[in-house]
């Protein structure tokens, strides 16, 4: 009799979890404790039970935690950056706007239209590549040795594999796409604050740090040590207006999705730098 | 053997519990965000949209598809922030009607104008109940943009309201901002007339 129920409630128990579809988990019948489904992870279309337990990192759960800034009360907590020069910096963004509009942007799309995806995405990898001392030495700096091992492997590799860094063949490696790092991050980490925003001719939003970050990382970068002057100062141009070509259209999105554009920059800029000093 | 029956039981229990959960949400927050984008792209591909002045039924179609998406009240009350609680019952629901209509308007827009079969590449989704956040990428030649949607679990359905670009940049946020320095300044109402006025500028260049 007891055998009975016994099996008929083992039988249950199969059935039950040949319908979930875990069929891993089939000999647990007369195990003491369930087993653990796997946490998720995997390609998209094999998230299907996915009420289970995340593994949240600190970042994930500050991007899903939605009170984080905000939660009914009086106050709000909005990193901001104080702006004492914003009358400078409304001008220079007026200025700014019509070099994007009327000339930056329209070459961009004129170079998109000339040069093939591919010989400007290899232009792309190739000043990526470049790159990789400065963020070698921001990740030595913020104490990031995994990070920086990456980096250099990575350099190796695409200098060599990718020849010359034109391709970006460590892209398909896990491991090997660090997080970006600059020195105005570096100060970030060191507890410099952002001090204010700044508005910067040609190269738009940036705050004191960050400009100062930005200035530092010229000395490590060897195009900084391309000479003369005009031709560093061109292919910066050049590698700008190659970039510009991905996303040419981003930033007439953004402008018209905003009501006071100017503050939607900085804002935008302001949380863009956050995030990544988060990560 | 009753320890083994104990242990049986449990397992029953333990598996009821969490299929029943995972049954009540039929579409996982992943789901739901995907099953809506991939009708979007079907409609931009959509070849009988491709011929001359079918531009606005496209965008109609699309603003069908997308708005159950979204949770429009909570995105509003959350772009508006604190001084939510100064609007009255009509200023919210004036608000809530043209901010929609205006977000509406300015990425359908883009999307019609900009979209060339970037592929779309569903990471993962997060869930604390009643919140989620569904992590994806979106890749348009080479370059990666990473676009996260929060959710939040309304009457048992799971809605957007709010998207993060490039890991951690809220739209939320940016237009509380934007909405915070006008509103210290002018009454609701006043918020409420410039969006209008936008909007009507909008409309009048999509005609």
């Amino acid at each position: 009799m007891k055998n009975r129920l016994y099996t008929s409630v083992a039988l249950f128990t199969v059935a039950l979890l040949l319908l979930i579809g875990c069929a891993g988990a089939t000999k647990s019948g007369d195990r003491g404790t369930p087993q653990e489904l796997p946490s998720d992870s995997g390609p998209p279309s094999s998230v299907s039970n996915s009420e289970e337990e995340n593994q949240l990192s600190d970042e994930e759960l500050l991007l899903l935690e939605d009170d984080s800034d905000w939660n009914d009360g009086p106050t709000e907590e909005i990193y901001t950056v104080p702006d004492p020069i914003e009358p400078f910096n409304r001008a220079m963004f007026t200025i700014n706007d019509k070099l994007y509009l009327w000339i930056m942007i329209p070459v961009a799309k004129g170079y998109a239209k000339v040069v093939e995806p591919q010989i400007r995405t290899g232009v792309k990898n190739f000043f990526f590549n470049l790159g990789a001392p400065v963020r070698i030495v921001n990740n030595i700096l913020q104490g990031k040795g995994r990070a920086a091992e990456a980096e250099i492997a990575r350099f190796l590799y695409n200098s060599t594999v990718g020849v010359l860094g034109f391709g970006n063949p460590a892209k398909r490696h896990d491991g090997l796409n660090p997080d970006p790092e600059d020195l105005g991050q570096t100060l970030g980490v060191w507890g410099i604050g952002d001090g204010l925003y700044l508005y910067l001719p040609v190269l738009g939003p940036s705050t004191l740090r960050d400009t100062v970050g930005f200035v530092g990382d010229r000395y490590a970068s060897p195009m900084g040590f391309v000479e003369p002057m005009e031709l560093s100062l061109g292919l910066s141009g050049y590698n700008v207006l190659n970039t510009l070509s991905f996303r040419a259209d981003d930033y007439k999105t953004l402008k018209d999705a905003a009501l006071d554009p100017y503050a939607s920059f900085r804002n935008a800029y302001i949380q863009l730098r956050q995030s990544k000093l988060r990560r | 053997m009753i320890l083994k029956r104990w242990s049986v039981a449990i397992t029953i229990w333990c598996l009821l519990v969490g299929t029943v959960g995972a049954g009540n949400a039929s579409p996982t927050p992943m789901d739901f965000v995907k099953e809506r984008i991939d009708q979007i792209i079907t409609i931009l591909n959509d070849p009988t949209y491709h011929t001359p002045g079918q531009k606005g039924s496209q965008r109609d179609r699309i603003w069908e598809v997308s708005q159950p998406m979204f949770d429009f009240k909570e995105i509003s009350r959350r772009t508006v922030g604190p001084k939510w609680d100064l609007f009255s019952e009509a200023e919210k629901e004036q608000f809530t009607h043209v901010f929609s209509s205006f977000l509406g308007n300015t990425y359908i827009d883009k999307i019609q104008g900009e979209y060339h079969n970037e592929q779309i590449v569903y990471l993962k989704e997060l869930v604390k109940e009643p919140l989620a956040l569904v992590r994806t990428k979106l890749v348009r030649e080479s370059v990666e943009i990473p676009i996260d949607y929060r959710l939040r679990r309304n009457d048992n359905q799971w809605k957007v309201y709010d998207i993060l670009v490039e890991n951690g940049v809220s739209l939320v946020q940016n237009y509380r901002v934007q909405f915070r320095s006008i509103l210290e300044k002018e009454p609701p109402a006043e918020l409420i007339r410039r969006l209008e006025q936008k909007l009507q500028e909008q409309n009048h260049a999509l005609q």
